[in-house]
């Protein structure tokens, strides 16, 4: 198990499909996000970089661009067939 | 046929119902039930309820487009009527922005001449039905008759997804319908819901229902809620055999060459020379068809009216004033079908990702991209939409950055001069001319102002980190002709009302000034007229800028809005020159400027604040005087200084 491996979103290449575990940033910021399906526990995959190298994730089917800056906050998990 | 009603203003969250509005006292709809439309972005609503009402409304393919509140009647079998407001797009009720608020506030029945919603539709995207259910719980708890629409079906199924909607009706306790409002299916369901509502009549007066409040400004209780109701939602959405769809091909394709590293912004750029270069080439004939008909009419009046001081009024004054302006049509509706086609297709959201680099830089929200973009078409709408921007610093500084942005009100004085002094020759053929190049450089213009300016006022009044950027990409889709058409009928209306009140009340003023003092014989030469005088007093001010008194003239009057310079110009020439074809008005212009004043003309344009209704709503989304008087007094020193310099440096 690779529970907190302190792990970041940004960290993860292209294509691989994480699970969210921790969002660090304050309440006001997560809000948006969590609306948008972005939670602990959800499967996050991030399917390319803007040309300025944010990501661009995938999110229950959902698209979105996010700042490099607060997917930087964003506490990640391999799956477990990977770490194994 | 139902007038569309909720306007511009209503700030913090009054629906107006307008002159000849949908909520006239003797007109039976006015009993009729009200029915909610409630929805994340980009999920259809606007769609749906243009398919319903049979209204023009903005609908546009990114998040954030509703922030103005649409009501329009729908009329049903039998006679029957409901009225159905359109509510801005939101992904939650947690009343973070303004417009979150204003949704708020009509749901809990708080808005002054709306009534409480006597039912709901809440529309979502069905291939993202697990996110969008999000919302569900929060608005079934209002405990109002819901219909929730399962929209963009076509592209679910085609996708390879699923969903029982009877089972999910069963599982939530509400009517459950599935639509694909873009090409019109499924319509018949919602439409029965609708009926219900109809019979039923209106709900009894009741106290407002209140949201439950989510909590707020700790992590972990609103963490909490959002897992809890997430796990609920995919408890829902598993027993009522939802697939999730394969992502869409189409999408993954585009985005692979829209936002790639080095095609992404090559293209973003290309297709900005392209609707510039589109302005000036694709409206010609139209603008000539245009041009051809005022002349036409206004040489029949001439020959067939008696020659009097009306028979002037009305070839002198209004033809050529009115008649300058209306010429440009073409070229504001090219824009906007630009505009509108991007937008729909979901393509906006992706030039709003390659430009957030510069957004953040500068200190300003990802977010406020969006209103600023809109900002094209008319300040107004994007000073409103920047409600979608929850940080009040952030607003702030995008609102006092909007005007900035190269208003369609601007175009037909940049044309009218970059055809007067600016002769056409391939640049980058055959994509770009000198002209569309000269129109380039003057949006760009605009946009750098902005962008300094942001960047200033984040160091200064409005200190404080930018927010995050998060935005949610679209698939894209095919615009609808239809609906990018409809847009182009209310574009012209606009354009053609003001035409026909502003500047046509502001034409027989000026008109009138040209025709004081009577001297015995008649009216006296223009440079001894009330309004020469006027001008000529002025023109010490404005000679440095290389400008001469009638310029000053149409610098005055376009305080009112700026296209009105062209009407003044149209009738001040038409005045000196009457009989004459209205239509010399290039020709008077290359006499009276050079090129230097020319370009310091629209340097002056590209800068100052000439829209008191932009001035209006300032003061109201600002709550005071302090940031409209500091914003017109502050882009008037950058529109003098800048003019200043340009006719110096040329």
């Amino acid at each position: 198990m690779s529970a907190e491996t302190g792990l970041r979103l940004p960290e993860i290449p292209l294509r691989e499909t994480v699970e969210l575990v921790r969002i660090d940033l304050p309440p006001d910021q997560m809000e948006l996000l969590l609306e948008l399906g972005v939670l602990p526990g959800c499967q996050l995959c991030s399917v390319r970089r803007s040309p300025a190298g944010d990501p661009i994730v995938m999110v229950d089917g959902s698209l979105l661009a996010i700042r490099r800056e607060m997917a930087g906050c964003l506490c990640v998990r391999r799956a477990e067939s990977d770490a194994a | 046929m139902a007038a569309r009603s909720g306007r511009s203003d209503g700030y913090p969250s009054h629906v107006d119902p307008g002159p000849g509005g949908v909520l006239e006292a003797d007109d039976p709809r006015e009993s009729a039930p009200l029915v909610a439309l409630v929805g994340p972005p980009n999920s259809g609503k606007s769609t749906l309820f243009n398919r319903l009402t049979g209204l023009r409304q903005k609908v546009a393919n990114y998040p954030g487009v509703t922030v103005e509140k649409y009501v329009g009647a729908v009329r049903l079998d039998g006679d029957r009527t409901v009225n159905v407001v359109d509510l801005p797009g939101l992904h939650g009720l947690s009343a973070r922005s303004l417009d979150e608020r204003v949704t708020r506030n009509v749901l809990e029945g708080r808005v002054d001449g709306l009534r409480a919603p006597d039912a709901l539709v809440l529309i979502v995207d069905s291939t993202r039905l697990e996110t969008q259910l999000m919302l569900a719980e929060p608005v079934l708890e209002l405990g109002v008759p819901t219909l929730l629409v399962l929209n963009m079906a076509d592209e679910l199924e085609k996708r390879g997804g699923a969903v029982n909607e009877k089972m999910l009706a069963d599982h939530l306790g509400v009517h459950v319908a599935r639509t694909s409002a873009r090409i019109g299916q499924g319509l018949e369901e919602v439409r029965q819901f609708l009926m219900g509502v109809a019979d039923r009549g209106r709900l009894p007066s009741r106290p407002c229902p209140a949201l439950a409040v989510e909590e707020k400004g700790q992590a972990l209780p609103m963490l909490d809620t959002f897992v809890e109701r997430r796990r609920r939602v995919q408890e829902v959405a598993q027993l009522a055999g939802f697939t999730q769809p394969s992502t869409s091909r189409l999408t993954e394709k585009l985005d692979a060459v829209f936002l790639h590293r080095v095609w992404g912004p090559l293209v973003f750029l290309v297709l900005g020379m392209l609707v510039f270069q589109a302005i000036f080439t694709w409206a010609t004939w139209p603008m000539d068809g245009v041009e051809a008909l005022i002349a036409g009419s206004g040489e029949w009046l001439a020959v067939h009216m008696a020659d009097s001081w009306l028979r002037s009024l009305l070839i002198d004054g209004v033809w050529a004033g009115v008649g300058s302006v209306v010429v440009f049509l073409p070229q504001i509706l090219v824009l906007f079908f630009f505009l509108g086609a991007l937008e729909d297709s979901g393509y906006m959201a992706r030039a709003a990702v390659i430009a957030d680099r510069l957004m953040y830089r500068v200190g300003l929200q990802g977010r406020a991209f969006l209103p600023l973009l809109s900002g094209y078409a008319c300040a107004i709408p994007a000073i409103l939409a920047a409600r979608t921007v929850a940080d009040e610093r952030d607003r702030l500084a995008t609102i006092f950055v909007t005007p900035f942005m190269t208003c369609s009100a601007r175009l037909p004085v940049y044309a009218l001069l970059i055809a007067a002094f600016i002769p056409e020759q391939p640049v980058l053929p055959p994509l770009l001319g000198t002209r569309a190049a000269a129109l380039l450089g003057l949006y760009i213009l605009g946009a750098l102002a902005a962008i300094v300016t942001a960047s200033l006022l984040r160091r200064t009044l409005l200190h404080g980190r930018p927010s995050s950027f998060l935005m949610e990409l679209p698939p894209y889709r095919v615009p609808s002709l239809r609906s990018l058409l409809l847009r182009l009928v209310d574009r012209s209306r606009i354009f053609l009302r003001r035409a026909g009140t502003i500047i046509f009340a502001v034409t027989i003023v000026l008109w009138t000034l040209t025709q004081i003092p009577q001297s015995g014989s008649g009216p006296p030469p223009v440079d001894t007229s009330v309004l020469g005088r006027m001008g000529q007093f002025i023109e010490p001010l404005i000679e440095p800028l290389g400008f001469d008194w009638q310029i000053g003239v149409g610098l005055i009057s376009s305080l009112a809005a700026r296209e009105v310079i062209v009407g003044t110009l149209g009738t001040l020439y038409g005045v000196q020159e009457p009989t004459e074809g209205s239509f010399a008005l290039q020709e008077a212009l290359r006499r009276d400027l050079d090129l230097g004043g020319a370009v310091a003309l629209l340097v002056f344009f590209a800068f100052a604040l000439q829209c008191m209704s932009t001035v209006a709503v300032m003061r109201r989304e600002t709550a005071g005087w302090k940031w409209p008087a500091l914003q017109f007094g502050y882009m008037l020193a950058l529109a003098y200084a800048g003019a200043y310099l340009a006719n110096w440096l040329i």
